[in-house]
């Protein structure tokens, strides 16, 4: 893409991350006529809401109640989105914030590209299909999913062995093998930092042995497993295919943990086991279903009566420390665990399938990023009780699990929030200015 | 002042209509035989195109939308697909993309009310689909294009309730130069947080956080703060609210001393309700509530630890050694074992609170008197938030002694023996069940969040409650601080339990929200409204006494043949669309706009005109094919 203008680009507020919080925030902005640029590292806006199966408390399909909200800022007077493209480094001085971005190469040029998939059912390669978690299997070029906004085929160069074939394949001639990574900088009145969380290593406690087990899951696959469009259609488990009669559920698996480092809680995997476990239920009426737990958090409204009804559907609780975790023989798995309420007898309990309720950690690195520190657990700090929106570094503001781990609606609050105060310091930044000195719109590079 | 909605040229009559059936990435499809559907659809006349896609709100599905409209020349559209709820505003906006007006469109539900409803019987679903759908393409004979109405707009808010979440809305909109009038019932600005000496996460003082904003209130020209004042009456609608406010209790010499406040009446475009919450009151004897002077609430316990003295805390007269904490009271309660509310309803939700408040006073208190004896009766510790957990750890390290019950089977309070004024007694569930007894010089119950009794207020307002008692919000996933009231937000613990930082995020949204919906000098409304033609309209007024919406129905007068005769009109703007008038009509006079009679009779000739599977199109149906 040849981005020569984009170098010169001011935005009033520029939203770093297309998650949920990111899209809310742009919304808001959007609709108070501002002027955003939507920044998002992957190929598609939605972050982690968008693979999400049902959302607790309520059960909605998720991809449902996201794909509108994705669509309405995806196609806002007001927003720019820009996908694959990376926010590397923030600077906020002398009035203004420069926005050190990098565009990854996608290999398809966007505003040819019409998402007609031609070249995915060409490409000869497949590899383990990140969307689906390793699930299922994705074309090395390929629209990233259904849903997905932009619907542009990107190319993976980590699995290309350009043969070739998209580029015959590609009815509008789109495939560019020589695009390069680029460097470029936007200036912006503010910035919202909506970078999420990512969720740590599976293997990090050595003892639940995840590396030993493709039976030892992740709750995102298990999200994607229970999507009735998912990777099999159906809930299988990974090493055989096996229908899995006995699951296990371990709380707190990356997290409230001294010997990891993560001391806090990550908040919504109580919900979302819960959950994962309601609808396993559903799917699998006879398995046995049990959540291993320290404290069941239910605190949003409607997340106790929620909890109440697993209960009351047969979902075992056991209020228990699982001390370690070791595949046995049948692709089986035994959990060594402390029964608390049996004054910590240890038991052996045997599932077929296990779910680690890994913590939740920041993707943002405030210091490397916006040369500000930290707060302790590693999120954005928050510095005032009042504008808990703000960073501490001015015109940058943040919300959703950048702010450290939270739900869906809470997460949209907050986007709200410091769409807020973004606003609210550009009134305050800009009484006095002219309005003419208003800088122009850009044409959208994803090609809306 | 009120324009009535502009109805555009009349569309080319013969219909050129485009099916889409939505598979739903199976949620449809593995039910439905969506191939079979829009193979079928295409025998009902008029259908000119009629395709079967996996997600027909992904881009894609949309583009195909826009695309046909272009190529085929369609002039109506139907989706087949999840709730109009979800996606209905979505196919509006593709259809409109396509260059046609987005009215000319019509949204089919085969999934909350097909495949899901009728999982056991597909082929059974598979016909209702069709007849459903034959029954849209039918109401689409007769669809006309409309348009947004958009009505002029105050760029003024009222905010009622002036805690901390009506405090920090106030400010936030009036930094975006929106007007604002703060109305608090008490004489002064502050709510609960007045009360709290110490909070969590960041040891300041309830006051010194609203004196903060107090002040950024009291400056503020675009700010009126009205206290001692109550909302005495509402009407009107988003961007046009008439408000009339007056002193919070029948003007007593009392109230006048308190804030003289007077009667006023406001005009505003929209409405912030940050009412908050009360604490629950325990019940006589509950946990010994009442019947031991030395069983207090949380809040009373803040009181009394901010006024100890260094030498340590005292009550009734006794120097207090050994403390007790009790979550969950008022909270979490579960039908059959807990006390029924006035109502007959547990408080079935947890207060989200109270958790941390508890090992947050625990800690404050051992940290001042490090010779207190602590102990925390709980069911689960809910110590979610940032810095939470800290809290827990540190009171573990502190010495704070944990007990845990089951919900079922709540601890039991009882009157002490060796000069011990309490004991508790509760099966501990950190052990193995095992029955412990705990003597106490004082027990803390730490009281949860209610719902304030604001009966006035929400029969005003016209909003819902939930099960829980607090406002209702409209979804409780995507839009939690907006209400089923076009133009009605809600900030704080009105909507439910929350932190301070989680309730000045949720009044500051509510704010943007406000901010959005008041962005330009006018706002738009839903078009569904009812509409009265002047010439058919013979002044009957049987319409006025169906209509349940005050000022829905205007009587206006009109020379006719010489004579000033009475007819009915519509205000826009506080008609719901609700239909009640349109049967009562001796003359078809007054009719939904979008949802007329006759498109009512086309759906039901669809229905049973609607050719099945098995059978080829009767000829009944061709004979509606024709539009009006
Ligand atoms: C297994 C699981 C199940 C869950 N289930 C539920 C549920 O049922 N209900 C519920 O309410 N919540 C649920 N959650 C929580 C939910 O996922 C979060 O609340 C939500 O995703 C938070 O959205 P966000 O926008 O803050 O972050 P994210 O979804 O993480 O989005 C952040 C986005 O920012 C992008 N980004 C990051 N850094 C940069 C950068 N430097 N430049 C550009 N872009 C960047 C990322 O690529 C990402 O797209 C679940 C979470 C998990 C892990
Ligand atoms: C015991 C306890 C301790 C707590 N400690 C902490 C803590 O340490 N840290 C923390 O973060 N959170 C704490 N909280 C939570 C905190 O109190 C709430 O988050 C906060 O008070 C909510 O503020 P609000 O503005 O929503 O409601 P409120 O403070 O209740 O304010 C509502 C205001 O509206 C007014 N009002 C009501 N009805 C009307 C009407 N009809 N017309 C006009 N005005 C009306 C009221 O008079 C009041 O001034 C605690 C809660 C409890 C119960
Ligand atoms: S790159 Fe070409 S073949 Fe691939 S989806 Fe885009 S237009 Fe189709
Ligand atoms: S939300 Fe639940 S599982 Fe997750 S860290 Fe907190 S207590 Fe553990
Ligand atoms: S926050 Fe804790 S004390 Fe309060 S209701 Fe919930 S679980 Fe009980
Ligand atoms: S449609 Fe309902 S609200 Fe509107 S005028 Fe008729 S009765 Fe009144």
């Amino acid at each position: 893409m040849q981005n020569s203008q984009v170098q010169s680009a001011y935005f009033d507020v520029v939203v770093v991350g297309g998650g949920i919080s990111g899209i809310q925030a742009a919304l808001d902005l959007g609709d108070q006529d501002h002027k955003v640029l939507l920044v998002e590292r992957s190929a598609s806006i939605g972050g982690k809401m968008i693979s999400l199966s049902k959302t607790f408390p309520t059960l909605d399909c998720s991809s449902c109640i996201t794909t509108p909200k994705m669509s309405a800022a995806f196609h806002h007077p007001n927003i720019q989105v820009w996908t694959s493209t990376d926010v590397e480094r923030v600077e906020s001085s002398d009035g203004v914030r420069k926005v050190h971005l990098c565009r990854h190469p996608t290999y398809v040029d966007n505003s040819l590209c019409i998402g007609c998939r031609l070249c995915e059912y060409a490409c000869p390669v497949e590899y383990p299909d990140p969307f689906e978690e390793g699930l299922g299997a994705q074309r090395a070029i390929a629209v990233p999913f259904t849903n997905a906004l932009p619907q542009k085929a990107v190319l993976n160069p980590r699995y290309c062995i350009a043969c070739g074939a998209c580029i015959k394949a590609c009815p509008t001639d789109a495939v560019q093998f020589d695009q390069r990574e680029e460097r470029l900088t936007v200036e912006a009145g503010a910035v919202v930092l909506t970078t999420g969380f990512a969720l740590n290593s599976l293997e990090l406690k050595r003892e639940y042995n995840a590396a030993r087990s493709a039976n030892i899951i992740s709750p995102l696959q298990l999200e994607r497993l229970l999507v009735p469009h998912g990777p099999y259609g159906r809930v299988l488990r990974p090493s055989d295919g096996k229908v899995p009669g006995n699951v296990a559920f371990v709380l707190c698996a990356g997290s409230r943990d001294q010997s990891i480092g993560v001391l806090y809680c990550s908040r919504f995997c109580c919900m979302y086991s819960i959950k994962q476990a309601m609808l396993l239920s559903g799917a699998l009426p006879t398995a046995e279903l049990t959540i291993y737990y320290m404290d069941i958090r239910a605190f949003g409204k409607g997340h106790e009566q929620f909890y109440q009804n697993a209960k009351a559907m047969g979902i075992q609780f056991v209020k228990a420390k699982v001390a370690s975790i070791e595949p046995v023989t049948g692709d089986d798995i035994s959990l060594r665990v402390e029964l608390e309420e049996e004054a910590g007898r240890v038991a052996e309990r045997r599932h077929d399938l296990v779910v680690l309720a890994q913590g939740a950690i920041p993707v943002f690195e405030p210091a490397k990023a916006l040369n500000t520190p930290a707060a302790e657990d590693g999120f954005l700090r928050q510095p005032d009780s009042v504008k808990i929106t703000w960073t501490g570094v001015e015109g940058v503001f943040a919300a959703g699990c950048a702010l450290g781990p939270k739900d869906i609606v809470d997460s949209i609050v907050e986007a709200g929030a410091a769409a807020m105060e973004a606003s609210k310091f550009l009134a305050m930044r800009t009484a006095g200015r002219s309005p003419a000195q208003k800088p122009d719109r850009l044409a959208n590079p994803v090609g809306t | 002042m009120i324009r009535s909605t502009a109805q555009v040229e009349s569309v080319a009559p013969e219909p050129r209509i485009g099916v889409y059936v939505c598979r739903c990435g199976g949620n449809i499809s593995d039910v439905i035989d969506t191939e079979k559907v829009a193979e079928t659809i295409k025998l009902v006349p008029g259908v000119r195109v009629s395709k079967v896609h996996s997600f027909m709100c992904s881009e894609p599905g949309q583009a195909m939308i826009a695309e046909d409209i272009k190529k085929e020349q369609l002039n109506r559209v139907v989706v087949a697909s999840c709730s109009p709820f979800l996606h209905e505003l979505t196919f509006r906006v593709a259809v409109r993309r396509g260059g046609l007006n987005p009215y000319l469109y019509e949204h089919v539900n085969i999934r909350e009310q097909g495949s899901w409803s009728h999982h056991g019987d597909p082929e059974g679903a598979t016909v209702k689909a069709i007849r459903l759908l034959a029954a849209a393409v039918h109401r689409l004979y007769h669809a006309e294009p409309l348009e947004q109405i958009r009505l002029p707009s105050h760029r003024r808010a009222l905010v009622i309730g002036g805690g901390i979440a009506g405090l920090k809305a106030a400010v936030d909109l009036a930094a975006k130069d929106v007007g604002v009038v703060l109305v608090e019932r008490e004489p002064q600005l502050g709510g609960r947080l007045l009360g709290l000496a110490s909070l969590f996460p960041n040891d300041e003082s309830g006051r010194a956080q609203i004196d903060r904003l107090v002040g950024e209130v009291q400056n503020n020209r675009n700010i009126e703060v009205l206290t001692g004042t109550v909302i005495k009456s509402v009407s009107g609608f988003l961007g046009n609210y008439d408000i009339a406010v007056g002193p919070a209790s029948a003007g007593g010499a009392a109230d006048v001393e308190a804030g003289g406040a007077k009667e006023k009446k406001l005009s505003v475009g929209a409405i912030i309700v940050a009412t908050g919450h009360d604490y629950y009151r325990p019940g006589s004897g509950e946990y010994g509530f009442k019947r031991y002077t030395q069983v207090v609430t949380m809040p009373e316990f803040i009181d009394l630890l901010a006024g100890a003295s260094r030498d340590g805390i005292e009550f009734n007269g006794q120097r207090i050694r050994r403390i007790g904490f009790m979550h969950c009271v008022g909270s979490r309660q579960i039908e059959g074992i807990h006390q029924p509310q006035a109502d007959g309803r547990v408080n079935d939700y947890c207060s989200r609170v109270c958790c941390t408040t508890v090992l947050h006073q625990a800690l404050h208190a051992k940290r001042r008197f490090p010779y207190l004896a602590v102990f925390d009766f709980h069911q689960d510790i809910r110590t979610y938030g940032r810095l939470h957990e800290d809290y827990y750890r540190r009171a573990s390290e502190a010495g704070v002694v944990f007990f845990r019950f089951h919900g079922d089977e709540p601890p039991l309070v009882e009157g002490g023996v060796d000069g011990y004024p309490v004991q508790v007694r509760l099966k501990d569930w950190l052990t193995w069940g095992e029955e412990i007894v705990v003597p106490l010089d004082l027990l803390v119950l730490a009281v949860g969040m209610v719902a304030r009794d604001n009966r006035e207020l929400v029969n005003l307002l016209k909003l819902p409650i939930g099960a829980d008692r607090f406002f209702q919000e409209v979804h409780p996933k995507l839009r939690p601080v907006e209400t089923s009231v076009n133009g009605i937000l809600l900030a704080g613990t009105a909507q439910a339990p929350m932190t301070i930082e989680e309730t000045l995020a949720s009044a500051s949204a509510a704010a943007s929200k406000a901010a959005c919906l008041l962005a330009h000098d006018s706002v738009e409304l839903e078009t569904f409204k009812a509409r009265v033609d002047a010439d058919k309209c013979i002044g009957c007024g049987l319409c006025f006494p169906e209509c349940a919406y005050e000022g829905a129905l205007v009587r206006t007068n009109v020379e006719r043949e010489g004579k000033t005769v009475t007819l009915a009109s519509v205000n826009p703007g506080l008609c719901v669309g609700c239909g009640a008038c349109v049967p009562v009509c001796p003359t078809r006079a007054i009719d939904l706009q979008g949802w007329t009679l006759s498109q009512f009779e086309a759906m039901v000739d669809g229905l049973l005109s609607a050719p099945l599977p098995s059978q080829p199109a009767t000829s009944e149906s061709s004979s509606h094919g024709k539009a009006h």
